[in-house]
């Protein structure tokens, strides 16, 4: 038996003709949380809702564990728990009640199911309103109570498969940190965990691996320091433009350290640069600046999101570059 | 995460995720309590609006005949019932289901493990909690204005508005569901003036013409108000097994079309 508790093989999934999810392929193994980072619009919420039975693909395979989730979408939505993007609808209904109930729709015992919104709205930090309703247009309880509210509703009852649609939205920064120590927590217990998110930063620290996707494609995958791309000691050399100035690394043989990518997302080019070569970096960096034709720059190490945008913000430049010159 | 403690970490007991299998009964109980529980707020309210919408129609219609006759007061008020049963059904759960599909509440429960139709089944139960009184409120309101006489059949009034409420709320229901949000909102609106001005309710159908009576021959509204009229005053209302038949047909395409739209994967 294969430890997958999710196989995705080749879903393509249209709209009209968008091609929403273009030969997606990814797994999630028990006990392992993946990342799927990716633009908005990249398609990651179509997967998911293929994966829960909501969309049908158009090709490919969905296995969430031993079960075909396209033949058997009842079969498999009973192997996944799905925090949506959009919040739960908890109106009317205390969080403890909420976390109850879909514990009992789980098949928790009564019993479990009360101990079990007890100890999640104690790990999350929400006990203070855990008797509090949450009322309808946004009333009785914050945003960010709710999501967590979603949250503890998604992991209440153990499920081979979770998965999280941007679970932190509207959450504070303490909670948010307990957010990602119970998804972590859920993972080391046994669940597979899809994360879906495009915040890159806080991703980073709790996955074990990471599928990039853009506009519909996979398009790059693998552990974060793999995809980081370089070892943890390389660095990032950002220039910082002035508004409308040109971008002195357009002319690569100018730069005195090898550019295998460059990305420039708005007034920032990140230029990544190899430890040894920081002295000629900085230099180069230093002389532009005073002639005038930097704002400034910075050098750090290199982070996954310098990684991130490589793979999905230089695609779309070079096509958008393209594109002017086909036109031109 | 260095790559080395994943690869550690040790495969989960596959036993421990064997996923619970929870009866129909058990899930069906649980989606009734979030659904009561979310309704709850807005219970008084709607039946506070049941209670207007009976003092309008059983006072405010009577405005329009003037020395009305204990027969027209007597078809004015037994038809009141069947005006709030139809409003509630086909504007207010079109407008509530139009909502959970907007705001993600129809997604969210179609992606919990429970049988889909469990869904349709729990929804129907709390709008027939809302609905139902409706009967009785229309009756009590009518009877202080005109001071009636009527001679219940139980079994008659029970079952006619346990289906009136049923094929109601069904046919709102596949309305929210088939129509765009935007086009369910707005023929959730028109269907408010059909019912209390275009349809005979309130009025005898020999005061359409000819071929609009033949219309609502085949639509559930008039067969619904004889239904319901024949059990509040037996013997001076009887209904035809023609209107049980084409009530229950509006009834099953209703329900039909509704779980079908909970069921289909897009």
């Amino acid at each position: 038996m294969s430890a997958d508790v999710l196989a995705v093989d080749g879903i393509t999934r249209r709209f009209g003709a968008v091609v929403a999810n273009d030969q997606v392929t990814l797994r999630v193994r028990a006990g392992e949380v993946v990342g799927l980072l990716g633009h908005n619009g990249a398609g990651k919420t179509t997967l998911v809702s293929q994966v829960v039975g909501l969309l049908r693909p158009d090709a490919g395979t969905i296995r969430v564990g031993d079960i075909d989730a396209v033949a058997d979408p009842a079969g498999a939505r009973r192997r996944v728990a799905l925090q949506a993007q959009a919040q739960a609808p908890i109106n009317g209904l205390t969080p403890r009640t909420a976390i109850e109930l879909a514990g009992r729709i789980r098949g928790l015992s009564p019993r479990r199911a009360r101990a079990a919104a007890e100890e999640l709205a104690a790990e999350l930090d929400i006990l203070p309103w855990i008797d509090q309703k949450a009322l309808p247009d946004g009333g009785g309880l914050s945003g960010g109570v709710r999501r967590l509210t979603s949250f503890a509703m998604t992991v209440v009852a153990p499920t081979p498969l979770v998965v999280l649609d941007e679970p932190t939205n509207d959450i504070d920064a303490s909670r948010r940190r307990r957010l990602w120590d119970a998804v972590r927590r859920i993972g080391d217990e046994g669940a597979g965990v899809l994360l879906v998110t495009h915040n890159v930063v806080e991703a980073e620290r709790v996955v074990d691996e990471l599928v990039v996707l853009d506009r519909g494609k996979v398009v790059a995958a693998g552990s974060p320091a793999a995809l980081r791309g370089s070892q943890d000691t390389d660095l990032r050399l950002e220039l910082q433009l002035h508004p409308g100035g040109a971008d002195p690394s357009e002319v690569l043989d100018a730069v005195p350290v090898p550019v295998p990518r460059r990305v420039r997302p708005g007034r920032r080019v990140l230029l990544p640069a190899p430890a040894a070569q920081a002295a000629a970096a900085v230099a180069w960096a230093t002389a532009l600046r005073e002639g005038g034709a930097l704002d400034g720059y910075a050098l750090a190490p290199a982070t996954l999101e310098d990684a991130y945008l490589a793979v999905t913000t230089s695609e779309a430049s070079d096509e958008a570059v393209t594109e002017e010159q086909s036109r031109a | 995460m260095p790559e080395a403690t994943t690869t550690a970490r040790p495969a989960a007991p596959p036993t421990a995720f064997v996923p619970a299998r929870v009866g129909l009964w058990s899930s069906y109980r649980t989606l009734l309590r979030w659904q009561l529980g979310q309704a709850g707020s807005d219970l008084p309210m709607i039946v506070v609006i049941q209670a207007l919408l009976a003092a309008g129609v059983v006072i405010g219609f009577g405005f329009l005949i003037p020395d009305i006759s204990p027969e027209s007061a007597l078809f004015l008020s037994t038809g009141t019932p069947t005006v709030l049963l139809m409003v509630v059904g086909l504007t207010i759960v079109p407008q509530g289901v139009v909502r959970a599909r907007t705001d993600g509440t129809f997604t969210y429960l179609r992606s919990l493990p429970v049988a889909r139709p469990l869904l349709l089944l729990a929804d129907l139960t709390v709008w027939l909690v809302v609905a139902l009184p409706s009967v009785a409120v229309a009756v009590i309101v009518a009877d202080l204005r005109y001071d009636l006489t009527l001679a219940f059949d139980w079994p008659l009034l029970i079952a006619a508005s346990l289906l009136v409420t049923v094929t109601a709320t069904a046919v709102g229901y596949a309305i929210a569901v088939t129509f765009a949000p935007m086009m369910a909102q707005v023929l959730s609106q028109v269907l408010v003036f059909f019912v209390m001005l275009f349809s005979p309710i309130t009025f005898p159908a020999s005061q359409l013409p000819g071929w609009f009576q033949s219309v609502h021959d085949v639509l559930p509204i008039r067969p619904a108000a004889d239904l319901l009229r024949a059990g509040l005053v037996s013997g001076t209302y009887d209904a035809s097994l023609r209107d049980l038949v084409v009530l229950v047909v509006w009834c099953v395409a209703g329900l039909a079309l509704s779980t079908r739209a909970l069921v289909r994967r897009a």
